[in-house]
């Protein structure tokens, strides 16, 4: 007999779709005021009338967000690859990386906008350096994943340090490399918020501070949904591209039961 | 006397490990003639991947000496085609482009051993895989990718450990064919690692069979049977003699025991 099935690619859409009558109609009958939890409609509607301002600080906050990780990106993933060469980087350098590491990076941002100031540097810095770390770490474990018999192959075939690296080492790192990166692209917008917190006048951060001041919960609500989704995207671009440049990887992991 | 295409000399290996040191080998001696198929019979953990990796200078004994043609070896060998105990495949190639890492890494003209790739595979009856990632392949099949990749570039020297160990029983028997024929046709030296008695006699001139840990040569036996070698071979009463003295001597050493 054939059932019907939910096909599982709207299992996540169903399940959203689920919370949000339970919300609408949970407001709407418990008499919840607007100033403490708007319903999802007031909300689509908010979106719906200040999409321009809304838009214009989407813009700024994405500036930052994109020029942060994408910074991280290219500053971490060569760093951990050196860090893998030599030993004695590794030996030297990670101990000051993870002890870096331990200073809250939201307790930094007044530091940064005294360096420098209020503009987009300073949370571009702060995106970058959220970003970083779990892509160093990611990537560091990724350049040494190839086991032993892997680099015996290589070297029974007399290749040289670069075709290793080129060869062996890089390929076999990309999942790893990928899953940091993916950690990252939710944390550059956690650290451009947390820079606009301390001091913007532009940015959905600042938008989401002037809303607040306000008791605009409304526009506050809006505010994070507009925020999520940047999250929801950013995201969903590093899985294409991973689905892209890994097919071998993706379609293992599938097969093997794993979250996608 | 011509020099031996591999030739080990009171070979010892010790393993330094966080609970003590461990003796993997211990006083190994023999060497593999130009052109000579030996196979290395022993149990598990006995010491039989160690001696590979020795052999292919992946790894250096801790006393003795390995020379290959003459030379003592103090670096990977790299005019050798290896099969490791694991297929060692490249997740992220293709079946084709697992072989082909070795013409290409050796920069050799990719053309010309693109077909020799797609023969091999063939050969072994991987023909129409050529573009299957590994992860699509069963174990025996993975091992067999392993197996191509290690002779594409024609090496003199051949090191196999445990090529067949994946294989069902009826694709092995007719491995261990092709590999007797393309010794035949080929005379390359092969050093071939096995646990199983009539594998191991079915395809070699010589048997060295080893010892429980430490890893020791108990006795090299000569297998004196005619060429080339069928599957009807191990039915012979010479054959049956054979494993009968190998059976034997794994008895004496505690390998089999005596019912
Ligand atoms: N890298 C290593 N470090 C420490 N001990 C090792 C190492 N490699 C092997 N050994 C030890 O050396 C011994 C021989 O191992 P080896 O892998 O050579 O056995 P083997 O004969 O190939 O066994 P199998 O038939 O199961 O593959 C074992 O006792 C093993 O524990
Ligand atoms: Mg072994």
């Amino acid at each position: 007999m054939d059932r019907f099935r939910i096909p599982t690619s709207l299992d996540g859409p169903i399940v959203g779709l689920l919370i949000l009558i339970v919300w609408e109609t949970g407001v709407r009958i418990g008499g919840v005021p607007a100033y403490l939890l708007p319903p999802p409609s007031a909300i689509a509607q908010r979106l719906f009338t200040d999409w321009d301002q809304l838009l214009y600080h989407f813009a700024a906050t994405t500036l930052e967000v994109v020029i942060g990780f994408v910074l991280a990106i290219v500053v971490s993933i060569p760093l951990a690859a050196l860090l893998a060469q030599i030993r004695i980087f590794e030996r030297m350098l990670y101990p000051v990386l993870v002890a870096s590491q331990t200073i809250p990076k939201v307790a930094i941002a007044p530091l940064l906008v005294v360096w420098f100031g209020f503009g987009l540097m300073p949370k571009v810095l702060i995106a970058f350096l959220i970003c970083f770390f779990p892509i160093v770490v990611d990537s560091l474990v990724g350049f040494r994943s190839a086991p032993k018999e892997v680099s015996w192959l290589a070297r029974s075939m007399g290749a040289s340090r670069w075709q290793t690296f080129v060869n062996f080492q890089v390929p076999a790192a990309l999942p790893h490399i990928f899953a940091g990166v993916k950690v990252a692209s939710t944390l550059a917008i956690v650290g451009a918020i947390v820079g606009e917190f301390v001091a913007a006048d532009r940015g959905l951060g600042y938008q989401l501070i002037v809303a607040n001041g306000a008791l605009d919960v409304t526009l506050s609500f809006t505010v994070l949904v507009v925020l999520s989704l940047m999250g929801v995207a950013l995201f969903a671009l590093v899985d294409r591209v991973e689905r892209w440049a890994l097919p071998w990887h993706v379609s293992q992991r599938l097969k093997h039961g794993g979250s996608p | 006397m011509t020099a031996a295409a591999l030739a080990l000399t009171e070979v010892g290996k010790i393993y330094r490990t966080a609970s003590g040191p461990v003796q993997a080998l211990d006083g190994i001696d023999f060497r593999i003639a130009e052109g000579e198929f030996l196979s290395i019979l022993g149990p598990s953990g006995c010491g039989k991947s160690t001696l590979l990796s020795l052999a292919s200078g992946l790894e250096f004994p801790t006393s003795g000496t390995v020379e290959q043609a003459g030379r003592r070896i103090d670096r990977p060998v790299t005019d050798i085609g290896i099969v490791f105990q694991t297929d060692v495949l490249l997740d992220w190639r293709r079946v084709l482009d697992n072989v082909m890492i070795q013409p290409q890494i050796r920069g050799l003209d990719l053309k010309a051993y693109e077909q020799k790739a797609r023969d091999l595979l063939a050969l072994v009856g991987l023909a129409g895989f050529e573009d299957k990632y590994p992860y699509e392949l069963s174990g025996g099949m993975r091992q067999r990718v392993s197996i191509c990749r290690a002779l594409i570039h024609n090496p003199p020297l051949l090191l196999m450990d445990e090529p067949f160990g994946a294989l069902d029983a009826l694709t092995r028997e007719q491995m261990v064919m092709e590999l007797h024929q393309l010794w035949l046709r080929e005379r390359k030296s092969v050093m071939f690692v096995t646990h199983d008695i009539q594998e191991a006699i079915l395809l070699a001139q010589r048997v060295l069979v080893m010892t429980p840990r430490p890893g020791r040569i108990a006795e090299i036996v000569e297998v004196d049977l005619p060429f080339p070698r069928r599957p009807e071979t191990m039915e012979s009463r010479r054959f049956v003699e054979i494993v009968a003295h190998v059976r034997h001597l794994f008895e004496r050493h505690g390998v089999l025991k005596k019912y």
